[in-house]
């Protein structure tokens, strides 16, 4: 996976992000995915959705609040 | 005639001037949200399904999208001319809903998504045209699977099977996370296995037959076995194929993904446009492995249209109708009709003959202790047997002819409703609303209602007169 060409995350803005999946027809979009807040997003997507100061600040992650987002189900644990 | 599979009933609906295909190159996003969300709001009640064919950056890849989305395609479905009224859908719906028991499975040994088979370098983003549909969304869902799966300590039972919608978000090459909500079946399936420590086997299957895609986000009760009821409601054996682990799935499938729920896994997930018309947020959802995907080939990929309502998901809601109906005629007989089809139900019309004064609100009542009433049911509007609870306009007509707030409306607090409804505080938790439009009975003695107009008897008569003579026009 290369992710040196991967720009930072639009909804978190970490750059921990790679290319998940080229188009099969080359060249005409790249999907790219954050492997801190696990965002997926399309080269082709509006600036809306792929330029980090245009997402909608609604929807933006911090990345610190992910350890709180609650948990569904709740994780059964062995011989509970 | 009954379709098994979508290809099928994809053709049936172009016989009937009930499908568009899109064969101008569209980009995953923002096309097809777009041309979804204006199939809705543009044709309403008449939509067609939509075939996208030429989806850029893919070589060949086909999407079908609104494939129930309007009352014609849901009567054509049925096997029922596209223009039947809603009311006569819902009775037939109920009709065979009521013939359960004559359900019956058909074991097949082969199915047509045994064409292609692949166990290795599985790659979830190639298989499928996946794209985001709502913007909001964290990324790309599968939302029209049917996803079957067994209680662990029963694997050879079948009545210990469950076929569910439940979401799926693709998040690697072989990887997906999914939505179990605590109370659905594949969540206590799962449960049992993580508490072994165990996956779960699962398989998915998308690109489904219609019927199954009804009965799999249709509220059933634990023991009732889905295929058993799509047999029931399509009024013939249902096809299913057994895989090696033991789970049976449907032969008419496009794609059959084979996997397992890894136990003592989280991961983010979301947010996603639901069926509220409003996103869910982020959680820590389970992960799933694939391991072999087998499809037919020039597969057809499928989609639910979701977004601000109407889209195609509110007319799968029919099927929240049946069971209410039948779960409050078993104790009054004098229910006519019952219109769960708001938001899957948050919001119920029941029409009922009025048996005395206070009935209306006993009936209200009935249907919050109903086992889908206690996740839904948020406000309850009772009508008079003469009212059809699908004629909104006949509805609200009795609302403002039959209320008098200050007799007719009782609010009941701090009542459970599925989380994902925005209005609930805290997220769980909401008052409840009884809207008692019907006709006063002895002894409630307020208002005036001695004298209300009836449609006339001889009416009847007239109505094919009239159709006959538009037909020559």
């Amino acid at each position: 996976m290369d992710t040196s060409t991967a720009p930072i995350c639009p909804r978190c803005e970490s750059s921990s992000t790679l290319v998940r999946f080229e188009s099969p027809v080359a060249g005409v979009w790249t999907l790219f995915g954050c492997n801190a807040c696990l965002f997926t997003w399309r080269s082709t997507e509006p600036a809306t959705i792929t330029d980090p100061k245009l997402y909608p600040a609604r929807f933006k992650v911090k990345l610190e609040h992910l350890k709180d987002i609650p948990v569904m189900p709740a994780i059964v644990s062995p011989g509970s | 005639m009954v379709c098994k599979d979508l290809r099928s009933f994809l053709e049936l609906l172009e016989s009937e001037n009930q499908l568009l295909r899109i064969s101008e190159p569209v980009l995953p996003e923002p096309d097809i949200g777009a041309a979804a969300s204006a199939v809705n709001r543009g044709f309403g009640d008449t939509a067609p399904a939509l075939l996208f064919e030429n989806i850029k950056g893919f070589e060949s890849a086909k999407l079908a999208l609104n494939v129930h989305g309007s009352w014609c395609n849901m009567a054509l479905m049925m096997g029922l001319p596209k223009d039947t009224p809603l009311k006569a859908l819902f009775q037939e719906f109920c009709r065979r809903y009521q013939n359960f028991s004559k359900g019956t499975i058909e074991e097949k040994k082969t199915a047509p998504w045994q064409e292609v088979t692949i166990t290795e370098n599985i790659n979830l983003f190639e298989l499928m045209p996946h794209f985001r549909l709502n913007p909001g969304d964290g990324g790309l869902y599968i939302n029209k699977a049917s996803v079957v799966s067994r209680h662990p300590d029963h694997p050879d039972s079948f009545d210990q099977q469950n076929v569910g919608m439940y979401r799926l978000q693709v998040k690697g090459p072989a990887q997906l996370s999914g939505q179990f909500v605590p109370e659905h079946d594949i969540a206590l399936h799962f449960q049992a296995a993580e508490r072994e420590n165990k996956p779960l086997p699962i398989a998915i299957a998308v690109g489904n037959d219609p019927m199954l895609s009804i009965v799999a986000s249709m509220p059933l009760l634990y023991d009732q076995d889905e295929y058993q009821m799509a047999s029931a409601l399509n009024e013939e054996p249902y096809p299913v194929v057994t895989l090696e682990n033991g789970l049976q799935v449907p032969w008419g499938a496009e794609f059959i993904l084979e996997g397992h729920v890894l136990p003592g896994v989280r991961e983010p997930d979301g947010p996603y446009g639901e069926f509220t018309g409003h996103l869910s947020g982020l959680r820590n959802m389970v992960s799933i492995e694939i391991t072999k995907v087998s499809h037919r080939k020039n597969p057809v990929y499928e989609y639910t249209a979701i977004g601000m309502p109407w889209t195609e998901i509110d007319y799968m809601f029919l099927n929240t109708c049946p069971p209410l109906y039948v779960q409050l005629k078993d104790k009054f007989p004098e229910i006519e009709a019952v219109n769960a089809l708001y938001t899957h139900g948050l919001v119920v019309i029941v029409s009922t003959r009025i048996r005395v004064g206070g009935f209306g609100k006993a009936v209200g009542m009935s249907v919050l202790t109903t086992p889908h009433g206690l996740g839904y049911a948020k406000v309850v509007i009772v009508v008079d047997d003469f009212v059809d609870p699908f004629n909104l306009p006949q509805v609200m007509w009795a609302i403002s002819t039959k209320v008098n707030p200050k007799y007719d409306v009782v609010v009941i607090p701090e009542l459970s409703v599925l989380p994902l409804d925005p209005g609930s505080e805290p997220p769980g938790m909401t008052h409840k609303m009884i809207i008692d439009a019907s006709t006063p009975a002895r002894p409630e003695k307020h208002g005036e209602y001695s004298m209300q107009v009836m449609d006339p008897p001889e009416a009847k008569d007239w109505l094919p007169k009239l159709q006959a003579l538009m037909q020559q026009h």
